[in-house]
């Protein structure tokens, strides 16, 4: 099959399932009894009776579920998402959403880092000394990294970098939310905003904000990744080609940084691409626990508010985020292993 | 004829044990995994006396006079505890003493911890196993049927993972009211499909070996070749899935009490014990670092058995 059959075939499977995921969450915030009616963000006190009975009519609240499903689609399609509840401030939900969603773009994008920049290393280490003491402590790191509560790291984070250490009249870093500072807004990235307009100041402050965030996400995913490079650096490391890298009498760091490692590092791409996706759908808790102004903490507001409008453009945006991850990852997986075919 | 197949059984069974032998010895030669499986029975052992020890009704006003708490030391620390958290802290200067401190209710933290653990281990083992059973099933239909049935259980899977599963499990919490229930059922319902993919796939590879071809020419139906045979062969992986998991579904059910979805905020359960002093992280340290690290230690020695089991069942990692 060629390439572009392929992602082809992919995107089409990206419609099936926003339609699936849309029809579940509809159903969820729409079905059940919800502290405010959905016609409640679009109207006023100030409004009659027939202006209110015209808004609900407009948006088809008036008629079965199953209808309103589709006047839904109808109002998405013409660019209305809805609007959200009062607690923001009742502003068009997809506005609401992409004026969070940079935050969240540039933690997930440090955290991502973070992860790399720990866990392979991490991970080869306790491959080249398999079963000796430095493969127990990364296991343990590892495995203390995913079974640690993301609520209780943040807060600990918190309590010693912040409080203590400014108890301690040590030099400390900020505990919550991201820079007051005032940044022109150019791709909607703060940080990257702050480069490109050399606002030098702004980026310092932006950075250390996302410093404990971003360690506290990474913390919890290096385990995984360090755990997977492992096994596979292991696979790779009994095979034929290593072995005869060997015996011609390279030294070991050739054979593992010049040959083992490309071929280990293949599963880890797809791991990669996973984490990335899913901090992109916003690390609700941690956004919780740092007041990061990101999509999580608003969606967890949206869910306490039954706010369905912003759980719905949520949804929709981190679905097509996963399955385009998801179709990414499959294509630099064939570029890293020319033996991998579409099929 | 029936003497046969009893001595059929009866070899079937002291293979297994063999076969279950030869794994506690690999097991039992890695002490990391021991120093996990110590903990996890500790933990155990704690759930299970748990009420014995503490009396559960401390927990909840209505045990107390007036159906109140009758305390005056809402975040409180012991004066002449060993550990000093600095001076921002209250300090109680009474004659008990509180080896983990005081939460906001003035309720001893320790035995608050100890009533904690069975109700998150019993949660998270009734959510583990029925994820368990439901995924195993569908992914076994799924790869042993094959076909449309096939496509339409993978896809249903397919949307699963592409949808953020905290936010589907806090949706259903919120819109079905919160219980325990719910919160079990909403756990359950963005977990199975791991097990679904994983056993799909070990189905498909066991279903082409010689014994099931044997099994079908000697006439035996579908479902006994799938229940009986196909799915034993294919369980390992299931099941160091599930010990794995049991550390991480502790882990979600704490959090999403720790998001303010308990159904009381007097149930002692280690996220619900940790939201408690979510605004108290400066002035009482303690609420939030015990439940957590409990949590902590609890989730890394279950996660530490499914590794171990990992090694002992994956002979490619056994060396």
């Amino acid at each position: 099959m060629k390439l572009y059959e392929y992602v082809i075939r992919r995107l089409i499977t990206l419609i099936f399932v926003l339609f699936v995921v849309s029809f579940i969450v509809f159903y969820l915030a729409r079905g059940f009894p919800s502290a405010i009616s959905p016609w409640a963000p679009y109207i006023h006190p100030k409004m009659t009776t027939e202006q209110i009975e015209q808004v609900i009519k407009e948006h088809g609240f008036d008629k079965p579920l199953t209808e309103q499903y589709f006047y839904w689609i109808r109002d998405i399609l013409r660019g209305d998402w809805g609007l959200t509840g009062t607690w923001a401030n009742g502003r068009p939900a997809n506005e609401v959403f992409f004026r969070h969603f940079p935050y969240t773009v540039e933690l997930a994008i440090f955290g991502t880092i973070i992860t790399i920049a720990i866990g392979i290393p991490l991970g080869i280490v306790s491959a080249i000394k398999n079963n000796r003491l430095p493969d127990h402590i990364c296991r343990v790191i590892a495995l203390a990294g995913y079974s640690t509560p993301s609520y209780w790291f943040g807060f600990i984070l918190q309590l010693i970098f912040f409080f203590y250490f400014s108890l301690w009249g040590l030099p400390h870093l900020p505990s919550s939310g991201a820079s007051d500072l005032e940044v022109t807004k150019i791709t909607g990235i703060p940080i990257l905003d702050g480069l490109l307009t050399g606002n030098l100041a702004f980026v310092q402050d932006e950075f250390l904000h996302l410093i404990l965030p971003s360690f506290s996400l990474a913390f919890i995913s290096l385990g995984f990744l360090a755990r997977i490079v492992r096994a596979s650096m292991l696979e790779v490391l009994r095979q034929d080609y290593i072995i005869m890298a060997r015996s011609k009498g390279l030294k070991d760091r050739v054979v593992i940084y010049r040959h083992a490692l490309k071929n280990a590092l293949i599963p880890a791409v797809t791991l990669i691409g996973l984490f990335f996706a899913s901090l992109l759908g916003g690390a609700m808790i941690t956004e919780y626990v740092f007041s990061w102004p990101g999509v999580g903490q608003q969606a967890l507001r949206a869910v306490m508010q039954g706010d369905s409008n912003f759980l719905l453009i949520y949804s929709f945006v981190f679905a097509i985020v996963v399955v385009s991850v998801n179709l990414v990852v499959d294509i630099i997986y064939a570029f890293l292993d020319p033996r991998i075919r579409y099929q | 004829m029936q003497g046969q197949v009893g001595e059929v059984r009866k070899g079937e069974l002291e293979a297994r044990l063999a076969d279950i032998k030869y794994m506690l010895h690999i097991f039992r030669k890695n002490a990391l995994v021991m120093v996990g499986t110590a903990i996890a029975l500790f933990f155990i052992v704690i759930a299970l006396l748990a009420n014995i020890i503490v009396d559960p009704k401390l927990a909840y006003p209505e045990g107390y006079p007036n159906n109140m708490y009758p305390f005056e030391r809402k975040y409180m620390w012991n004066a002449n505890h060993l550990i000093q958290w600095g001076t921002q802290v209250a300090l109680y200067h009474g004659p008990e003493f509180f080896p983990l401190g005081t939460d906001g209710w003035g309720r001893d933290l320790f035995k608050m911890i100890i009533l904690a653990i069975p109700v998150d281990l019993y949660n998270a083992a009734i959510i583990t196993v029925t994820a368990a059973v439901f995924g195993t099933l569908l992914g076994a239909i799924a790869g042993y049927v094959g076909g449309k049935i096939d496509e339409l259980i993978m896809r249903v899977t397919d949307v699963f993972f592409a949808f953020p599963s905290l936010v589907l499990a806090l949706v259903f919490a919120a819109m079905f009211g919160r219980t325990l229930e719910t919160l079990r059922l909403a756990i359950m319902l963005v977990w199975w499909p791991t097990y679904a993919r994983l056993m799909r796939g070990q189905v498909l590879s066991e279903k082409e070996k010689l014994y099931v071809e044997a099994l079908r020419a000697l006439g035996v139906g579908h479902i006994r070749i799938l229940l009986r045979h196909i799915i034993p062969n294919a369980i390992y992986p299931i099941l160091v899935q599930a010990t794995m998991d049991l550390g991480g579904v502790v882990l979600t059910f704490s959090a999403l009490m720790f998001l303010g979805f308990s159904p009381s905020p007097a149930l002692p359960e280690l996220g619900n014990l940790a939201a408690d002093g979510y605004a108290h992280v400066f002035d009482a340290p303690w609420v939030i670092i015990f439940p957590g690290l409990t949590m902590l230690v609890m989730s890394l020695a279950f996660n530490l058995v499914g590794d171990g089991l990992r090694d002992v069942l994956d002979p490619r990692l056994r060396r």
